[in-house]
């Protein structure tokens, strides 16, 4: 990796500051996401830019608290206005979304763009950031060169995660059941202001960093990549930080290696993660469901080859390992539950004993579907073939004490007895 | 309107054909985002413009011109490249709708960030001028290019006008029209790709981030007037025309003013104006109705004022 060499302590700034800002949009995300307010997100994440740019026009120092202040009052506009036409004017929940994102939006860049120089950004900037910059603008702290934005952006994450720490048996508790914490009687309203404040503190942080577009993957894909992955609100939060930060600093190098714009491969490299996260998630990644679903048909094999073995001994000959052989004899062999004796392979007593499970599962529901379907009797055999491997002890005794004392199968087989 | 003609008629030739044509999509994208909006489909548009990005870096990239129609084609496939994303993840996936949104958006978005600049740092031909999609700047577009864009609108329209049935079957009960034997899941996705088509001819006007304002805000200002599907296509065509015309004709006075924001204010005026002066449901009118009602019927008690539309207020 002689590329890696070079990386310099300004490149050390930039990756500091991303994987601060990450963070923030990480810990305000996951409550976010949870509580599907991700759209409103993306709301906010368009409109701090008019706020922006007005409290820079009144004389906020860029990257000060003036900024954050202006920002945020920008976000509780945009949350205003999407009620308001979703009340007062009847529209649609989405199409509300997008009518108070796109107008705050186009706000901001027609005053970005008409106060020109008065105003240190440029169209590029809002959409897409300046991380490579980020190191050049410091302010002297103690004998150090800080980075502006590195500051501010640990300041927020400091706000967000204190916020987040003193609020967090509140906030969970209103992020599952809205309507139980408020007659419990949490604040449920301030708890979502605060965490629509916190997102647009994030926000802001970002900003700078990655745009106001890109910081909507950093709000929501983290989130829902861990989401998937564990299932206490805590641990998420963890992981979308974890995952946050991995896609900042990957992020980071991969856009410095290949000459390309920081902030948009570190929304590649999250959306990457996002999609790992969906393959391996344990209960219902593609992994998961592929794992499972083969397990099933090794059992499957498994009880089919122990139960023939059964009806071979019933029959009265032995198998030989030679017949089917593979893997599945050597899966039971190993198991336990056959045995190798002058040759052949033989049933243990443990091996009999799963088998006549088996086989008995079978027999009492060819027995039953007999006696209470309709079905002529060579079609009892299919049904039977695969419910064998789905009957538990319990309905196993239901069918039996509904049957009587039956003890033989249509087919005229002795019903095997079950060893209690 | 007579200044903005009066204006017109001062305008070069050329702003005046890119005038006509961006209006033309403008009308298109209020007819067929009616359709959208009524099916709550107005963030689909979002994503699907976002990942237009990608489609047209790819393009120029592969084709190595700077042509408007062969940007456009490139735009056209990964956004709905991103649309059958969106549906795989609500598919097969248990993230929330909203969720899936917001990553098909800000991801593609990356991508096409990652893919530009990449571009112009290898100084590929042509990839500078790539920004331009980013927020719309129709000043320069051709007049070529221009009458491009009109004709897929027109286009577009006379397909709505020709399914006029099937698309309100679908916008207003998809469940009812697959069960009367309508081919809903089809109708649904031409709908989509209608869609997809309008914003990526809306990308030239409006941008990758603002155009898909063009499909949401002139229906919404056409539902405040009527409750009726045929008046509201109308007037969310005539919105979008005249949002669109007064953003290209604003923007060509001001160069450096980019065309998208332009055209997204001038609807939201639009809106603002209807929500409060719009018969019926206008909140005016709204407050009007209920003062006199409560006049007439309700000053002796103190249950409480009922509006009649039944919204929730309090006094």
């Amino acid at each position: 990796m002689s590329w890696l060499d070079s990386i310099g302590p300004l490149h050390g700034w930039a990756i500091a500051t991303a994987v601060v800002v990450s963070a923030c949009c990480a810990i305000v995300g996951t409550p976010l996401v949870v509580r599907r307010m991700s759209l409103l997100g993306d709301a906010i994440s368009h409109a701090v830019l008019p706020g922006l740019v007005v409290a820079v026009l009144l004389g906020a120092q860029p990257g000060g608290i003036g900024v954050l202040v202006g920002a945020t009052a920008a976000a509780m506009v945009t949350v205003w206005f999407t009620r308001f036409l979703y009340r007062q004017a009847g529209l649609w929940e989405d199409a509300s979304v997008g009518v108070s994102f796109t107008t705050l939006f186009a706000a901001g860049v027609l005053l970005v763009t008409i106060s020109g120089s008065r105003v240190d950004l440029d169209p590029g900037c809002v959409l897409y950031g300046i991380l490579e910059l980020v190191p050049f603008d410091t302010v002297d702290l103690y004998g150090w060169d800080i980075p502006r934005a590195f500051l501010s952006a640990s300041f927020v994450l400091l706000l967000v995660s204190c916020g987040m720490w003193c609020t967090w048996r509140w906030q969970l508790f209103t992020a599952f059941d809205c309507d139980a914490a408020k007659a419990a009687g949490v604040p449920t309203v301030a708890v979502t202001v605060g965490l629509l404040v916190g997102v647009s503190l994030a926000t802001v942080a970002g900003f700078v960093a990655v745009g106001a577009i890109l910081v909507v993957a950093m709000l929501v894909v983290p989130a829902a990549a861990a989401e998937r992955l564990v299932h206490r609100l805590h641990h998420a939060v963890w992981l979308a930080v974890m995952i946050a930060v991995v896609g900042a600093i990957g992020g980071y190098l991969l856009a410095w290696r290949f000459g390309t714009s920081a902030a948009g491969m570190m929304a590649v490299v999250l959306g990457v993660e996002y999609v790992i996260a969906i393959l391996v998630a344990p209960d219902d990644g593609v992994v998961a469901r592929l794992v499972s679903k083969l397990v099933y048909l090794w059992r499957v094999q498994c009880e089919d080859r122990l139960a023939s073995f059964w009806r071979a001994e019933e029959s009265g000959y032995a198998r030989h390992e030679s017949t089917v052989g593979g893997l599945v004899d050597r899966w039971l062999r190993v198991n336990g539950q056959v045995q190798k004796q002058e040759n052949a392979l033989v049933l243990t007593p443990q091996g009999r004993v799963n088998a006549e499970v088996i086989v008995r599962s079978h027999r009492l529901w060819e027995t039953w579907l007999g006696r209470h379907v309709d079905l002529p009797v060579d079609h009892l055999h299919p049904p039977a073939e695969w419910i064998e491997h789905h009957l538990g002890e319990q309905v196993r005794k239901r069918i039996e004490n509904e049957l009587g004392n039956e003890d033989v199968d249509p087919h005229g087989s002795v019903i095997p007895r079950e060893k209690r | 309107m007579i200044h903005l003609a009066f204006v017109m008629a001062f305008l070069p030739y050329n702003t005046l054909v890119v005038a006509s044509g961006v209006a033309a999509v403008g009308c298109a994208a209020g007819v067929i985002g009616t359709f959208g909006v009524l099916r709550k489909r107005a963030l689909v548009g979002d994503a699907a413009a976002h990942a237009t990005l990608v489609g047209v870096a790819l393009a120029l990239l592969v084709t190595g011109q700077r042509n408007l129609a062969v940007l456009l084609v490139g735009g056209l496939v990964s956004a709905m490249v991103a649309i059958v994303l969106l549906v795989l993840i609500r598919k097969f996936t248990r993230t929330r709708d909203d969720a899936a949104t917001a990553i098909v958006l800000s991801v593609s978005f990356g991508l096409g960030i990652t893919l530009i600049s990449g571009m112009v740092s290898r100084g590929i031909p042509g990839s500078g001028g790539l920004e331009r999609f980013l927020l719309g700047h129709t000043a320069s577009l051709t007049a070529n290019d221009a009458l491009l864009l009109g004709t897929v609108s027109v286009v577009g329209v006379l397909c709505i006008v020709v399914g006029l049935k099937e698309a309100t079957m679908v916008a207003f009960d998809p469940d009812f029209a697959a069960a009367s034997g309508w081919p809903a899941a089809t109708l649904d996705l031409v709908l989509i790709a209608l869609i997809a088509v309008m914003v990526v001819v809306g990308l030239p006007a409006a941008g990758a981030v603002l155009v898909t304002a063009l499909v949401v805000i002139p229906p919404a200002v056409a539902r405040q007037w009527t409750e009726r599907l045929i008046p509201m296509l109308v007037i969310a065509g005539l919105v979008g025309f005249l949002s669109a015309l007064s953003g290209v004709v604003i923007s060509s006075l001001a160069v450096q003013v980019p065309t998208g924001p332009v055209v997204v204010l001038v609807a939201t005026a639009f809106l603002v104006l209807s929500i409060f002066g719009a018969p019926c449901r206008g909140i005016l009118w709204r407050t009007r109705a209920v003062s006199s009602l409560s006049s007439e019927f309700l000053t002796k008690t103190e249950v409480g004022v009922a509006t009649p539309t039944g919204t929730e207020r309090r006094p």
